[in-house]
């Protein structure tokens, strides 16, 4: 009868996930804007093998998850030793008074079964603290897409706890000389499943990953000019793009995925231009004697932030896309580059060398507000934000030869992405997959 | 005018003996394929005896070079000597026009040769503001060789950036060597 129970009462959930989400809606339980964020504690209840002959796949999804939520700055995991003895106590629904004297929070109770390549997992999150069910979720598929089904449960818990989904199903791509050359990687938000993306033996620069996910742009000195190429993820081709002479470099997609900015010679110095999506009809955005760089637009597409040298040093600046009202944003110290407009328009990440070392630093479009979120013995370049403007991944010699590491956006929490036989440098972060 | 000249063909020949000699003793960056200097490089001067100089030693000084990772390959001169930059900058030092004038002194004996005047930094500073800085270097070269008298139709231009240092150490010499602009011969 019990079992009959638990069984129905996961139909239940798995039926009711949807009508759920409707009426009750996602409480904000940790504030990520606060300067100082407490992690939230939550409890993972070992999965219940629901009828499948694969008992390896509970330490799999397990690690998975938990791993997740780790490196999301947003929760502690508490360890089992630490959980009520009670077997109750992970119940479903649990038994929510022996928790009472437990440091966790939140509680996630869940299961899985798998058949031949398929593969189901689920989960319940329990709120201990008001003893509530909060959300119930249930992924199908094949067991090659394990930690896709694991990734997208972590959106789901993180969702539930701040207010926004978490961005455990996207990539980075980033430049890497484990080669011998520099070739573009990509690598999984969690660090896991590195795969190399081009292999055309030259100099490759800037990725710039599309917004709707399929592309990556990138310079590259094939034709020994650096001309403008795309990568096509799906149909796993190179595509050239602009081959002005001279350059086409750091291009960056236009928030629509409609235009891209790039750096093209104009008059024997590089200017700002912006070009359709397919190369065509380039129109010049900057005007000056001296050296523009590295455009980053804004997420309404009406502003580009820019690097250029006619103060004479290298400095960020905004303008409109039409060229009009130029803007000096920074102004101290005697090196500032690497612009990246956050996406939720409020902030803009750029590098800035302090004490002979470059740092990652944020300033709001208006330039008040100049945050230091590096202290490092590296240079630390090339900040780039996660599309949900919660992290910024950005490359460092910290711990010797160039590495790729993300952080919280606050600068807390810095891990290093993954470890290639290489120098590693400019991240970019790839949408949302899980949409 | 005629001293003057003189004192111009004097300096490139001793010039050329010095390089030659440094080459010899240093020996021998990789040839990739071909016979580097199968042919005479332009056209022989009015002297004989100069112009067999000349070509021995230009012949002598080409060298036939592949970028990995870049289609074709090119021709590369000791002759045409790097010149060197400041750190973030690209003006010319008075070295670097004294260099320069030797090489347009080349240039306009050799009216056939196409160049590329590649831009090159150190490592210091971020990739893309680099190649902005590469792409200027290249360009106040070539600007002073076509005030010169070199024909601006005959150079070409590139920035590599960081992307080609001469000497990958991390520090001041090294970074003195990479900020430079060097010299290749695409046809002749």
């Amino acid at each position: 009868m019990r079992t009959y129970r638990k069984t129905m009462c996961i139909l239940m959930c798995l039926t009711c996930t949807l009508i759920s989400a409707e009426v009750s809606r996602a409480r904000v339980y940790i504030d990520i804007e606060a300067p100082e964020l407490q992690p939230l504690p939550i409890a993972i209840a070992p999965l219940r093998d629901i009828g499948s002959s694969r008992p390896d796949l509970d330490r799999k999804i397990m690690d998975i998850l938990a791993n997740d939520l780790t490196i999301s700055g947003f929760f502690e995991i508490i360890p089992r030793h630490e959980f009520p003895p009670e077997s109750e106590a992970l119940a479903d629904p649990p038994d929510y008074g022996r928790w009472s004297t437990s440091r966790a929070e939140a509680l996630v109770i869940g299961g899985y079964a798998s058949r031949g390549e398929q593969l189901a997992i689920e989960f319940r999150l329990f709120d201990l603290v008001e003893k509530a069910f909060l959300i119930g979720k249930r992924y199908e598929g094949s067991t090659k897409s394990l930690r896709d089904m694991v990734h997208r449960m972590s959106n789901e818990i993180t969702y539930w706890i701040t207010g926004e989904k978490g961005v455990f199903d996207t990539k980075i791509a980033f430049v890497s000389t484990m080669p011998g050359n520099k070739e573009i990687y990509v690598v999984d938000f969690d660090g896991h499943d590195l795969r190399q993306i081009t292999r055309n033996g030259s100099i490759n620069l800037s990725p710039a990953w599309s917004p709707d996910g399929r592309l990556i742009a990138f310079t590259s000195y094939i034709k020994r000019n650096p001309d403008l190429y795309l990568f096509d993820l799906t149909r796993s081709v190179q595509i050239q793009l602009s081959t002005n002479p001279g350059l086409n470099a750091a291009p960056a997609w236009s928030p629509d995925g409609s235009r891209m900015a790039l750096m093209m010679r104009k008059e024997g110095n590089s200017e700002i231009f912006i070009m359709n999506r397919d190369g065509t009809r380039p129109k010049r955005v900057t005007k000056s004697w001296s050296s523009e760089a590295s455009p980053t637009w804004s997420p309404d597409g009406r502003k580009i932030a820019f690097v250029s040298d006619r103060a004479g040093s290298p400095q960020v600046y905004t303008t409109n896309v039409n060229g009009g009202n130029v803007k000096r944003l920074t102004y101290f110290g005697s090196y500032n580059a690497c612009p990246s407009w956050s996406p939720k328009g409020d902030k803009i990440a750029y590098c800035g060398r302090m004490d002979g070392r470059f740092e990652i630093l944020t300033v709001n479009p208006d330039g008040t507000d100049v945050r230091r979120l590096t202290e490092s013995s590296g240079n630390n370049e090339s900040p780039i934000w996660s599309p949900d403007g919660r992290y910024i991944a950005f490359s460092s010699t910290r711990e010797g030869r160039s590495r790729i590491y993300v952080m919280n956006a606050n600068g807390a929490n810095q891990r290093r992405l993954t470890s290639t036989q290489g120098k590693e440098s400019s991240p970019t972060w790839s949408p949302r997959m899980d949409r | 005018m005629a001293k003057k000249w003189f004192v111009v063909l004097g300096v490139i020949i001793s010039l050329m003996v010095v390089v030659s000699c440094a080459k010899k003793a240093v020996k021998e960056e990789p040839v990739v394929t071909g016979k580097a200097g199968e042919q005479a490089w332009g056209k022989p001067g009015e002297g004989a005896e100069r112009a067999g100089v000349e070509e021995k030693s230009l012949q002598a000084s080409l060298e036939r070079k592949k970028y990995p990772g870049i289609e074709g390959e090119f021709l590369e001169s000791s002759l045409l000597k790097d010149i060197q930059f400041g750190f973030d900058r690209y003006d010319l030092t008075p070295k670097a026009r004294e260099i320069l004038a030797q090489n347009a002194e080349l240039l306009l004996k050799n009216p056939r040769a196409k160049i590329q005047v590649e831009g090159h930094c150190d490592e210091r500073g971020t990739v893309e503001y680099n190649l902005a800085l590469g792409e200027r270097r290249a360009n106040s070269t070539r600007q002073y060789l076509i005030s010169l008298g070199v024909s601006g139709d005959r150079m070409s231009t590139i920035s590599y950036g960081e992307e080609m240092p001469l000497d990958p150490s991390h520090n001041e010499e090294a970074w003195g060597k990479n900020r430079r602009a060097h010299f290749i011969i695409l046809s002749r």
